[in-house]
This record gives structure tokens, C-alpha cells and sequence, in this order.
């Protein structure tokens, strides 16, 4: 009965195994097909459609800006959220509860109503469209998830090391810089890299947002609208690529460097 | 001060290390560096609120700021506002919703279909998580979790684009269909509420998948050996022994997948139709027009936002509620 029960859960999680690699798989070969037309079969095979993807001046600048604005708006959230986890996290004040909803409010309202108040309010601020409004709404954006994993791991530094630092001498700005900062480490970098990446991939911001200028995920939008091709798949592979690569990096440092401090 | 304690080490310090306990000792016997610490650490109030100014400031100005400015420029006739013309508050634009048949329609079709694509998304990952967190060995776990993981570090974008190519009229679903001969023409997947439904589901998958995973992971094994001992089912175990102690993890993943399905524009405008417009189209579309449609659309966001903070806030209270009515 067990038996019977483990065999086809295994069944289910290889299915679903399948189902979120399969389309991705599939988006990846068709841009090796040669031909115009997106389908199946695959009769013949080319790699024009990735040497044309460096041939458009289009695609390496949407790239490039795409990449700038993700360590902006990173470097900004990676701030301000540590900054908002260290007021949190283990502290009791009045209206803390409040404050901790509002940290989180970003994260929880849905993209497309995300986008339009960004919009109004960057245009009440007077920001114009562009690079500065996308790195704002990213940033502001990222900063809750910044908090909550700055959070979780701030709630397992032990006191005691920042009290044996008070006592040594230290005064709360030392004890800080040299203790929690160094603890908290593995928590900035893995947020870091979270964030470069949500900002890297995020349409719906940079989309309400952005000037004449796109990033790459609005490129690939505009290039969608106006019809399937294996250029596009060339594009979406290049960008695919490199987003499971840092996501996989980042997965296995921020795991080695939690063990490692684990074990000090 | 620092400089007092480095010794200790034994071997004594190389030059880096003392370097670097001179630069901290330095700084902190370096009079305007006091002066400014004593005084912001003078008292523990005042510490306080030192460190909680900009963190207040910035949650204020920017995390609730947006969606007050929002909220202003709904119950206005006009924005941004033209020189020289003066701007009214008015409740047009939310009576301009309840007026029309072509507006609440979609808002309720977002409000269903983000209903229906959750329950799906649930049906389709709790096997998933159950199967990591209780037949899996805590090695492979990380790994097997890991491997499922990596599809999602891809953007929504990207990910939209293979499942149009996946359900196209030549995509691989029909192929296969065909080739199979189950089929004579490929079967219009495409530009329907089902693609939608498979490209949402794609998309948020995960964010169903963790919470439920870290429910069933917590919850110990021991509960469903003693059931068992006791003599109850496999089903009888897991309706009254898993399900009611992992609705805390099914209310979260609920809630997130929720909040996320009814904020999506570009996978609606690229997989669904002409009859799967979702609000979020409606909304985008007062805000590519000229300015004076913004304060519609602003007040069509601010529908969109409170029904859904309603929805999720009523279901989590159901959800508590059946914790609460288990335990007794």
C-alpha cells in the first residue's frame, strides 16, 4: 500500500518535473531550426539565429541596460532592507506590527496595479519615464524581500557576541560593522542576487515605466507582438541561460557559506 | 582599545590584521567620531530613533506612498494636471465602473479565473510537495527541490514565449497528436482561457510549491504513525491528519499565487483572446491614452487592489477558522 503510494507520488513529481522543463526545453531547440516559421518538426538545423542576435545593435544594449539597471536598483534595496531588518528584527516597539506591513506591502500588491501607482507617483515626484523610474520602482520593489531574508538571518546571530563586543569596549556603530555585518554576509549576498535577478527578468514595471529605451524582457515583448520567430528563441535562450546560471551559483554559495558559518 | 586585545592571539597578528585593528581603534579614538556617537547613542531612546527615522521615512514616502498617490488621483477628474486648469474630486470614475457591462466583466473573469488558476495550482503541486517532504531522503530532498527550482530563476516573459510555443497550432502538443494520430487538425489550445490557465499556473507554480513544502516538512512523521496504529486509512490519515495541519502552508501559497495571478498583463495579452481579456488589460489600456483616462485608471486599480486584498483576507480568516474548529 505504502509502496504503491511512493511509486506513483514519485510518477507525479516526474511529471511536474517535466512540465516546467519541457516548454523550456522546447523554446531552447527551436532556435536552432532553419527555417522562419515557428513549429514542429525541426527538419534542419542552424546557428544563424544566434550570430544575428549580435548583428541587432538592439539586443546587446537592451541587454546591457537591462543589466545596469538591476545592480542599480540592487545596491539600493540591498540598503535600505538590511537597514529595515536590523530596526525589526528582535526589537519591540509600538507600531512595530504596522511597520512590518508596510515593509512587506510591495511584495504583496499584484504587478499590474504595482506598475500604475509607480507610474502616477514617479510622475507626481517628477521623474520622467526611463533608466531612473525603473531603478526607483525595482528598487523599491526588492526591498521587502531584502528584509525578510536579512531578517531570518539576523534572528540566529547570538547576542552574546555583540554583548561580548559592548563589553571589549565597542560602541554600537563598531559592534555592528564588525559583528552583525560580517554575520549577515551570506543573507546580503543571496538577497543580492535574488534581487538582480527579479529586476532582470521584471516586465511589468519596466513596461509602465520605461522611455524609448527597453530592457530585454520589453524587447522580447515588443519583438512577440510583432510575430513568433527562432530570433526571438536565440534571445530568450541567451537570457535564460544566464538567469538559471546565476540562480544556480548563488543557490549553492549562499548554502556553502551558511554551512560554513555553521560550523565557526 | 582594540589594539589592547589583538596580542592575545598568541602567534601574534600579521601586518593585514594589525592594519585593520589600527584603522577600528583608530576610528574609534578619533574625537569627532565620539563626539558624533556619543551623542547619537547618548540614550537608548534616542538611539532608537536614530535608527528608525530612515527606515520609517522610506516605508512611508515609498512603500505606501505610490498606492496613497493612487488612491488621490482616483477621486480626481484629471491627471496629470494641464497649466491652468483646476482639478475637481469627483466619484466619476468609480461610477464609470459600476455603469458599464464591458468594464466588471473582465474584472470578474480576472477575479474567477485567478480563483480557478490557484485551485489548480494547489491540486497540481501538493502531490509534488508531499512527495519531497515525506517519501525522500533529506539529501535528495534539497537536491529534488533544487532541480525544480531552476525553471523559475527564468523570467515571466521567457517563460510565456515556451508555453505559446508548446500549444501553438504546429506546437509540440499538437505534433505529438498528431503523429500519434489521435488528431487530423491541431486542436486551437492558443488564445483561449486554457492557455492562459497553463501559462499562469507555470508561472506560479513555486510560489505554491515552498509554502507547502515547508508545511509538510515540519509536520512529523510520528502523527501519521500513530494514526495508522490507531487504525485509520491512508485516506482517513491524510484528510484528518496532514490536510488540517498543512492548512497553514495551503493558506499562504493560496494567498501569494492568488495576490500574483491577478497582477499579470503580459501572459493574458500574449496566450489569451479576445474573450480572456483580464482587468489587467483594462487597466494598462487608460494608461497608454491620453493623460486624462488616468484617474479611471487609477481608480480601476484601486477596485482591483481592494478586492483582492478582501478575497484573500476573507479566505485566510475561513482558513483560520477551520484550523481553530480542528483543534477543538
Amino acid at each position: 500500500m505504502n509502496r504503491g503510494n511512493r511509486i506513483l507520488l514519485s510518477c507525479v513529481y516526474w511529471a511536474f518535473v517535466l512540465y516546467v522543463f519541457v516548454p523550456l526545453v522546447l523554446m531552447i531547440l527551436m532556435g536552432f531550426k532553419d527555417s522562419k516559421f515557428i513549429g514542429f518538426p525541426i527538419r534542419s538545423w542552424t546557428l544563424d539565429w544566434y550570430t544575428g542576435v549580435f548583428d541587432d545593435a538592439a539586443v546587446p544594449s537592451a541587454f546591457i541596460y537591462s543589466v545596469v539597471i538591476a545592480v542599480l536598483a540592487t545596491v539600493i534595496s540591498v540598503i535600505v532592507g538590511t537597514w529595515i531588518a536590523v530596526l525589526l528584527e528582535g526589537r519591540k516597539f509600538l507600531g512595530r506590527t504596522a511597520m512590518f506591513g508596510l515593509t512587506v506591502l510591495p511584495a504583496l500588491v499584484p504587478g499590474i496595479i504595482s506598475a500604475i501607482a509607480f507610474r502616477i507617483y514617479a510622475r507626481w515626484l517628477g521623474i520622467e519615464p526611463g533608466m531612473g523610474a525603473i531603478v526607483w520602482a525595482h528598487a523599491v520593489h526588492n526591498v521587502p524581500f531584502v528584509a525578510l531574508v536579512v531578517m531570518a538571518r539576523l534572528s540566529t546571530l547570538p547576542k552574546s557576541q555583540i554583548e561580548a563586543a559592548r563589553d571589549l569596549g565597542a560602541d554600537p556603530i563598531i559592534a555592528f560593522l564588525r559583528i552583525t555585518l560580517p554575520y549577515l554576509v551570506p543573507a546580503i549576498l543571496g538577497a543580492s542576487i535574488f534581487c538582480l535577478l527579479l529586476s532582470f527578468d521584471d516586465f511589468v514595471r519596466s513596461f509602465f515605466l520605461g522611455g524609448y529605451e527597453p530592457t530585454l524582457p520589453v524587447l522580447i515583448f515588443a519583438k512577440l507582438r510583432s510575430g513568433m520567430s527562432p530570433e526571438i528563441n536565440a534571445i530568450a535562450t541567451v537570457a535564460l541561460i544566464l538567469t538559471a546560471a546565476i540562480g544556480i551559483w548563488a543557490e549553492r554559495f549562499t548554502r556553502r557559506m551558511n554551512k560554513e558559518s555553521r560550523n565557526d | 582599545m582594540s589594539d589592547e586585545v589583538a596580542p592575545r592571539t598568541g602567534r601574534g597578528p600579521d601586518t593585514a590584521d594589525r592594519k585593520r585593528l589600527t584603522f577600528w581603534g583608530a576610528l574609534s579614538s578619533w574625537t569627532p567620531y565620539r563626539v558624533v556617537v556619543g551623542l547619537a547613542t547618548a540614550s537608548p531612546r534616542r538611539q532608537f530613533l536614530i535608527l528608525a527615522a530612515f527606515p520609517l521615512l522610506w516605508v512611508l514616502t515609498q512603500h505606501l506612498g505610490p498606492m496613497l498617490q493612487m488612491l488621490r488621483v482616483s477621486f480626481t477628474d484629471a491627471y496629470p494636471v494641464a497649466p491652468g486648469v483646476e482639478q475637481h474630486f469627483t466619484l466619476d470614475n468609480y461610477a464609470r465602473f459600476f455603469g458599464d457591462y464591458i468594464f466588471w466583466q473582465p474584472f470578474f473573469r480576472t477575479l474567477t479565473f485567478a480563483g480557478v488558476f490557484t485551485f489548480c495550482t494547489l491540486i497540481l503541486t501538493y502531490p509534488v510537495a508531499y512527495f519531497l517532504a515525506r517519501h525522500v531522503s533529506r539529501k535528495n530532498q534539497m537536491l529534488m527541490l533544487l532541480l525544480l527550482l531552476i525553471p523559475f530563476w527564468v523570467g515571466e516573459i521567457v517563460r510565456t514565449y515556451a508555453i505559446m510555443i508548446l500549444l501553438g497550432n504546429t506546437g509540440a502538443v499538437n505534433q505529438l497528436l498528431k503523429s500519434l494520430s489521435l488528431i487530423d487538425r491541431p486542436i486551437p489550445f492558443m488564445y483561449t482561457s486554457f492557455s492562459m490557465g497553463v501559462g499562469i499556473v507555470y508561472l506560479t507554480a513555486l510560489y505554491m510549491l515552498l509554502p507547502l513544502y515547508s508545511a509538510l516538512e515540519k509536520l512529523p512523521k510520528s502523527y501519521n504513525e500513530a494514526a495508522a496504529d490507531l487504525g485509520a486509512s491512508a485516506w482517513t490519515r491524510f484528510r484528518r491528519v496532514t490536510l488540517p495541519l498543512t492548512l497553514e502552508g495551503i493558506s499562504s501559497g493560496c494567498t501569494l499565487v492568488f495576490l500574483i495571478s491577478t497582477g499579470f498583463y503580459a501572459t493574458p495579452v500574449l496566450l489569451g483572446g479576445p474573450s480572456t481579456t483580464v482587468f489587467a488589460e483594462t487597466i494598462a489600456g487608460f494608461f497608454h491614452v491620453a493623460g486624462d483616462e488616468w484617474p479611471t485608471g487609477a481608480a480601476f486599480a484601486t477596485i482591483m487592489f481592494l478586492a483582492a486584498i478582501v478575497l484573500t483576507g476573507a479566505f485566510q480568516k475561513l482558513m483560520n477558522s477551520l484550523r481553530k474548529g480542528d483543534r477543538n
